[in-house]
C-alpha cells in the first residue's frame, strides 16, 4: 500500500478554479430561489446548472471585485426569463405588473382600520405559522416574489437587487412594497380557515 | 394623526435602507404615532417571518458533485486549443469586435493625447512669452527709471569684492562678478530691487556713456532657457540663464558690446560651478 504522501503525489486533488470557489457557496441560495420562481425540483436543478454553465462561459466578462452574487443572480434570472416557466409566468402577470409598479411609489398608507383590526400578537401569531407564510408567498407573482426572496431571504441591499434585475431603484422599493402588501392581505384571508382548519 | 409614514418609508426602515436623516425623522414621528409604529413592527415582523419561511428549498446531495464536474468539463473544453469563447449573458460581444472596437479606441486615444499635447504646448509657448514681455516691461520701466532719477547706486563701487558681499542677507542666492571687462566697461555699483515682487541684484554698468543694467534672479525653473534679445523703444533687451541663475541685461548701446559684457556676466558665473 503505498505511502499518503505517495498516493497524494501521483492523484493531486482538482483546484476548484476560481469561479467555483465564487459559485459554489452560493448554490444553497440559487437553488432556493430557483425553486421558488419555477416551483418544482427538476425545473429548478435544470435552471441552476444552466446558470453555473452559462456564469462559467461568461466568466470572462466579470470583472473581478464586483458583485459576483448579483451576477449570477442576474444569469439565473434571465435563464428562468427565457425558460418555458419563465416564460408561462411573464405572459400572466408581466403586463399587469409594469403597468401598475412604474407609477407607484407615492406614500401608499395601510388603511386605519386595517391597524385598529389586528394586534401585534395576532400578526405575530399569523407570521409563526411558517406554512401559512409560505403559503401566501406561493400566491405572489413572479415579479414580487423574486423581491422579496432577494430582500428578506437573500438580504440584498435595493441597490444590488436593481442591479441584479436591471430595473431602476424606485420600483425595487414599490415591487417590495406591493409584495409585502399582498402577503399581508394573504395572511389575512388565510386566518379564518386556518382558525377552522385547527378546529 | 394624518401625516403618517409612507409604505415605502416602512419597508425601508425595516430593510435598514433609510438614510441618517430619514431615520432620525422616521423615529420622531415613531416616537408620537402608535399607528405608524405598529405596521413598522408589522414589517420587521414580515421581514424576518418570510426569511425564514423563504428558506425552504436546499439542493439535492450530488448536485454540488454534479455541478463542480461539469464545471471542469467546461473548463476544459473552454481551454481546449482552437476553442472561441462564446460571451456570457451581460458578455459585450466576440473577441474580434471587442478588439477592433479597442483599436480604434486606441487610435481615438492616441489622437486626442495628441491633440491635447499640441494645445498644451502652444499654451505653454503663449504662456511664456505673455511672461517674458511683462518681464521686458518691467526690466524697461525699472532701467528707465534708474536713469530718469539720476540716483546714485545703492552700494556705489566699481570693485567686484565690495559690490557682490553688500548683497548679503538682502537676496536669497548669491551670484559673480567677472574679474575681466570687455574694454570701456566699467563697473558703477549696484541696486537691490524687486521683479515679479522677488529680489534681484541690479548690476549698473557702463560702456563708454552708455548705462547698462544688468537683473540677475533666482532661477524659476529647472531648465536653461534660450537667450533672447529684444529692442523695445531703443533699448536692447537681452536674457540669459545659467543653471541657478536668470539674468537680463538692457542699455542702449550696441547689442554687440552688450552681448560683450552679458557674455562675460554669465561666464563669471559658469566658473563658480566648475
Amino acid at each position: 500500500m503505498p505511502l499518503p504522501w505517495k498516493r497524494n503525489a501521483r492523484e493531486p486533488a482538482p483546484q476548484p478554479s476560481p469561479f467555483e470557489d465564487l459559485a459554489l457557496p452560493l448554490l444553497p441560495s440559487l437553488y432556493n430561489v430557483a425553486f421558488w420562481l419555477s416551483r418544482n425540483a427538476a425545473d429548478a436543478e435544470d435552471l441552476v446548472q444552466e446558470t453555473f454553465l452559462k456564469a462559467l462561459r461568461g466568466f470572462a466578462s466579470y470583472e473581478a471585485g464586483s458583485n459576483f452574487k448579483a451576477w449570477i443572480f442576474r444569469i439565473l434570472r434571465n435563464t428562468y426569463l427565457t425558460s418555458r416557466t419563465g416564460l408561462a409566468a411573464r405572459r400572466t402577470v408581466g403586463l399587469e405588473d409594469e403597468l401598475i409598479v412604474d407609477g407607484e411609489s407615492g406614500p401608499t398608507q395601510y388603511p386605519e382600520a386595517t391597524i385598529d383590526r389586528q394586534t401585534p400578537e395576532t400578526n405575530l401569531l399569523q407570521m409563526a405559522d411558517r406554512a401559512a407564510l409560505q403559503a401566501a408567498m406561493e400566491t405572489l407573482p413572479a415579479p414580487l416574489l423574486e423581491v422579496i426572496l432577494f430582500c428578506d431571504v437573500e438580504e440584498m441591499k435595493y441597490r444590488e437587487i436593481a442591479t441584479t434585475l436591471e430595473i431602476p431603484i424606485g420600483t425595487v422599493m414599490s415591487r417590495i412594497a406591493r409584495a409585502r402588501m399582498a402577503l399581508r392581505k394573504a395572511l389575512e384571508t388565510q386566518r379564518p380557515s386556518s382558525r377552522e382548519s385547527r378546529q | 394623526m394624518t401625516d403618517h409614514l409612507s409604505n415605502a418609508i416602512l419597508n425601508a426602515l425595516a430593510d435598514g435602507e433609510l438614510s441618517a436623516d430619514q431615520l432620525a425623522s422616521a423615529s420622531q414621528h415613531l416616537a408620537a404615532c402608535p399607528s405608524c409604529t405598529s405596521n413598522a413592527l408589522y414589517q420587521s415582523l414580515l421581514k424576518s417571518a418570510t426569511a425564514k419561511a423563504g428558506q425552504r428549498y436546499t439542493p439535492p446531495p450530488d448536485l454540488t458533485v454534479r455541478l463542480a464536474r461539469a464545471a471542469s468539463r467546461e473548463d476544459s473544453r473552454l481551454q481546449a486549443p482552437g476553442f472561441r469563447s462564446v460571451p456570457g449573458p451581460t458578455s459585450p460581444g466576440r473577441f474580434g469586435f471587442r478588439s477592433l472596437g479597442w483599436a480604434v479606441a486606441a487610435v481615438f486615444l492616441l489622437a486626442a493625447a495628441g491633440l491635447i499635447l499640441l494645445q498644451h504646448g502652444s499654451q505653454r509657448a503663449e504662456l511664456a512669452s505673455a511672461e517674458r514681455a511683462a518681464l521686458v516691461t518691467e526690466v524697461f520701466d525699472q532701467h528707465v527709471a534708474n536713469l530718469a532719477g539720476n540716483l546714485p547706486p545703492q552700494v556705489v563701487s566699481s570693485d567686484r569684492h565690495t559690490v557682490k558681499p553688500w548683497f548679503q542677507g538682502k537676496i536669497p542666492f548669491s551670484f559673480n562678478l567677472p574679474q575681466g571687462l570687455p574694454s570701456d566697461t566699467t563697473l558703477d555699483g549696484a541696486n537691490l530691487t524687486y521683479l515679479h515682487n522677488e529680489p534681484v541684484a541690479q548690476l549698473l554698468y557702463s560702456i563708454g556713456k552708455h548705462r547698462v543694467s544688468i537683473f540677475l534672479r533666482q532661477k524659476s525653473g529647472a531648465t536653461e532657457t534660450d537667450e533672447l534679445a529684444t529692442e523695445r523703444s531703443g533699448f536692447h533687451v537681452m536674457d540669459f540663464s545659467t543653471n541657478d541663475l536668470e539674468g537680463v541685461a538692457i542699455s542702449d548701446v550696441d547689442p554687440a558690446r552688450l552681448a560683450g559684457l552679458v557674455s562675460a556676466v554669465r561666464n563669471a558665473q559658469m566658473s563658480d560651478q566648475k
